[in-house]
């Protein structure tokens, strides 16, 4: 047992140095929390990939559509339950920078193959019936200030209509995604509304479909169903790439780039700026304390009281900074999570990442500690009295 | 004024040096995180704004940001190239005018590495002339027109897979032979090439995605630019090719530098904290010598410079030692998503000397905030008092 009222008087004694190590460590690990939990974001949609489900998308391009034709031949397979269309719609709120998805589908089939789309507000039949009615995500809504009823006017930006006008899409209702796997900054409306708008010439863009996800049944085969899909198309017109949804959202991952390495050689930057950091208050400290080591041990303590005396400081000091950073990496997780909504959607800070941020701090305390306590535990007593401190 | 002689503050790093060498670690390994980010932001930035040209014109469908949204339908695209009164003519009486079309393809990355998606040009043998020796042949030939034969630019051959000479290549339904590598400073050594026609209609996608060209040198651009815009047959928006791909670069250039001061101010202030605990404690362990230095009388603004002199000369070579842990990385090889294209980009790295310096005047500030407390306190201590305590 270290002593524990001593721990805390060499504690307080530098306070202006005890608080600043202790709040270096605290921007420290709340950079780490911040970056660790972005990572959780990337990886979070593909853990949450619901494994029933199959993403239908051109094997050519992420830009290029599938025909229409495809839904009737989909439909027809053994083991396919339901398919929705997917299509990017790509236009923007007033201002290109009102960034957030929208895409045309099928609205009831979409509930029907997503059963973590659950709308808060307003009704699905309404949304159904009317064919200039969208839903939007929460964050959304609460972005620009959106109730049921309202109409969001969206600038078609890939589909822009020939009048020149926004297209007014009436919200029906807003959304709230209870899995990560889909965001809640997404807009909704019918597939049909643009399909008849391109036929009838009064708006310009692509056709066809982006993606199909297809629903499987409890039974199916999911690597069959996906051969089967891909093969079927294999002589084109498109060809197609089929996956599950968890490869699909990896696929997007991976297409970004090498992110977890990036962000590992950060994370590594820092950790190693703060372990010096504590390390060097530490060596500090204890070439400070050296003569009390001797006089203690010259009082009869033992080696092993002094060892744990200069570990327990280093270990208080890194706990004291890692909760105070990672207290400040929850209070900071609304803000945050508002200002990365929507290139990191549903940012927040797990237990995981809160409990990783515990263990980094009790390893850098420990490393930092190790060394001033080895010396204080191996000093004899005439050279730590002899020391001048 | 009578200074302290800095070798007295050179000295007391020496015998301190545990303190002295973990804090320039600490200041370096901020220095170098900052410094990796932006050599990165650097060498994707001047990728695209060095190579583009003022002489060359881009015209985009109205509205468009880049080609992947821009598009003109077969006529359109022809009124255009064959319209313009200020397209220049070769020696043989040409047009220099040139219709592509363009699309980010999903190709397999060398070694497993997953998906990538990757810029296939088809080009008019009238590229050729409007880039003239920005493209270099490095192995192999040009391709001919008409057929179904591609040439990869030299960054991107190993980096995906079927890209090496004599390999195949398949788009959609239809295999293209990859017949030579080229060189281009810019992007276009991360893009794939081929005869438009081919390329158009391996991809079912029969339209330009933007005409180039090169335009008469005594050409009024912004009254040219004004006149697409509002040009009844071919509305279009008409850049220069420097202005077309630093336009490109805006977003990840941008989550770079914002990326690289979020870091600098956390970082910093880690560095700052760090550094002031050396210099407190420096200055602690001194108070006696302090005491004789202004009995002896040394002024006190003297002793302050003394320690500021101290702690500046910490953060300069914290600022030094992490610009040169991270020198290695300069022309080193790595490829990224442009977010504006969806398509990665091979580029090197670049630690340019205004990074360099930049990041040594970070971390000499780095070291002044951190040593202005403690100096200011130890100008201020009372010999007598001072000469007592230590």
């Amino acid at each position: 047992m270290p002593p524990v009222r001593l721990v805390f008087r060499n504690l307080l004694k530098h306070r202006t140095r005890t608080v600043l190590t202790a709040a270096s460590l605290a921007v420290a690990i709340f950079l780490l929390c911040v970056l660790r939990s972005l990572l959780v974001v990337l990886e979070s949609g593909i853990k949450a990939s619901a494994s029933n489900r199959l993403i239908v998308q051109s094997s050519v391009s992420l830009f290029v559509l599938l025909p229409e034709s495809y839904q009737a031949k989909m439909n027809r397979i053994e083991g396919v339950e339901r398919t929705v269309r997917w299509n990017w719609f790509g236009g923007y709120y007033q201002e290109p920078k009102n960034f957030f998805a929208q895409f045309a589908t099928d609205v009831e089939d979409l509930f029907e193959v997503y059963p973590e789309i659950v709308l808060v507000e307003g009704s699905q039949e309404d949304f159904f019936n009317d064919r200039r009615a969208c839903v939007i995500g929460w964050e959304i809504a609460r972005k620009y200030g959106m109730r049921v009823g309202d109409t969001m006017p969206i600038i078609g930006g890939l589909y822009p209509r020939t009048d020149g006008a926004p297209w007014d899409f009436r919200i029906a209702g807003i959304y709230r995604s209870v899995k990560p796997n889909v965001d809640n900054n997404t807009l909704f409306f019918h597939a049909d509304l643009l399909e008849k708008a391109i036929e009838s010439g009064a708006a310009s863009g692509p056709e066809g479909v982006g993606v199909y996800v297809l629903r499987l049944s409890p039974d199916a085969d999911r690597v069959r169903v996906a051969e089967t899909v891909d093969t079927l198309f294999a002589g084109g017109p498109q060809r197609t790439q089929t996956a599950s949804e968890a490869e699909f959202q990896a696929q997007f991952v991976t297409m970004i780039g090498n992110i977890p390495f990036f962000v590992g050689s950060i994370g590594g930057g820092v950790l190693i700026a703060i372990l010096l950091a504590t390390l060097n208050t530490m060596l500090m400290a204890a070439r400070e304390q050296t003569r009390d080591v001797g006089v203690l041990k010259a009082l009869g303590f033992q080696d092993g009281t002094m060892f744990s005396l200069m570990l327990a400081q280093s270990l208080i000091l890194t706990t004291v900074g890692g909760m105070s950073g990672l207290l400040l990496a929850f209070a900071t997780q609304e803000p945050l999570a508002g200002v990365l909504g929507t290139v990191f959607p549903g940012y927040h800070i797990t237990a995981r990442t809160a409990l990783e941020a515990l263990l980094v701090t009790l390893l850098i305390g420990v490393l930092a500690g190790i060394v001033p306590a080895l010396r204080a535990r191996q000093l004899s007593v005439l050279n730590a009295l002899r020391s001048v401190g | 004024m009578a200074l302290v002689p800095f070798a007295y503050n050179l000295r007391s790093l020496i015998v301190r040096w545990p303190s002295t060498v973990l804090t320039v670690l600490g200041i370096a390994a901020t220095v170098a995180v900052i410094v990796g980010v932006l050599a990165l932001q650097q060498g994707f930035t001047s990728l695209f704004r060095e190579q583009g040209r003022e002489d060359i014109a881009v015209f985009l469908r109205q509205g468009a940001t880049n080609e992947g949204d821009s598009a003109f339908t077969r006529e359109r695209a022809m009124i255009l190239m064959k319209t313009v009164p200020q397209i220049a003519e070769d020696a043989q009486g040409r047009r220099l005018v040139s219709a592509e079309c363009y699309l980010a393809v999903r190709r397999n990355k060398t070694q497993g590495a997953g998906e990538t998606n990757v810029s296939v040009r088809g080009v008019m043998p009238m590229s050729f002339e409007i880039y003239g020796s920005d493209i270099r042949f490095v192995e192999g030939r040009n391709f001919v027109p008409g057929t179904d034969e591609v040439i990869i630019g030299s960054k991107l051959a190993n980096r995906i897979e079927g890209a090496r000479m004599g390999e195949i290549l398949q788009f959609n339904t239809t295999p293209f032979r990859v017949v030579g590598i080229f060189d281009h400073d810019g992007p276009f050594s991360s893009e794939i090439w081929g005869d438009h026609d081919r390329i158009s209609e391996a991809l079912e996608r029969p339209v330009y995605n933007r005409v180039v060209a090169t335009l008469k040198p005594d050409t009024n651009w912004a009254e040219l630019a004004q006149r697409m815009d509002q040009d009844p047959q071919v509305p279009s928006k008409l850049l220069t090719e420097r202005e077309y791909l630093t336009s490109q670069t805006r977003v990840f250039s941008f989550v770079l530098s914002a990326l690289g001061v979020v870091l600098a101010v956390i970082m910093g202030i880690a560095a700052v904290f760090t550094a002031t605990n050396t210099m407190l404690t420096a200055i602690a362990a001194r108070t006696a010598e302090i005491g004789i230095l202004l009995s002896m009388g040394f002024r006190p603004h003297a002793v302050f410079l003394g320690f500021m002199l101290e702690a500046l000369l910490i953060g300069v070579i914290g600022g030094i030692v992490g610009a040169l842990a991270v020198m290695p990385l300069n022309g080193i090889q790595t490829g990224a998503m442009n977010f504006q294209t969806f398509t990665e980009v091979a580029f090197a790295f670049r630690v340019t000397p205004p990074i360099v310096a930049g990041s040594i005047g970070f971390a000499a500030a780095l070291g002044v905030l951190g040593g202005a407390i403690p100096a200011w306190r130890a100008a201020r201590l009372r010999p007598t008092e001072a000469m007592r305590r230590g």
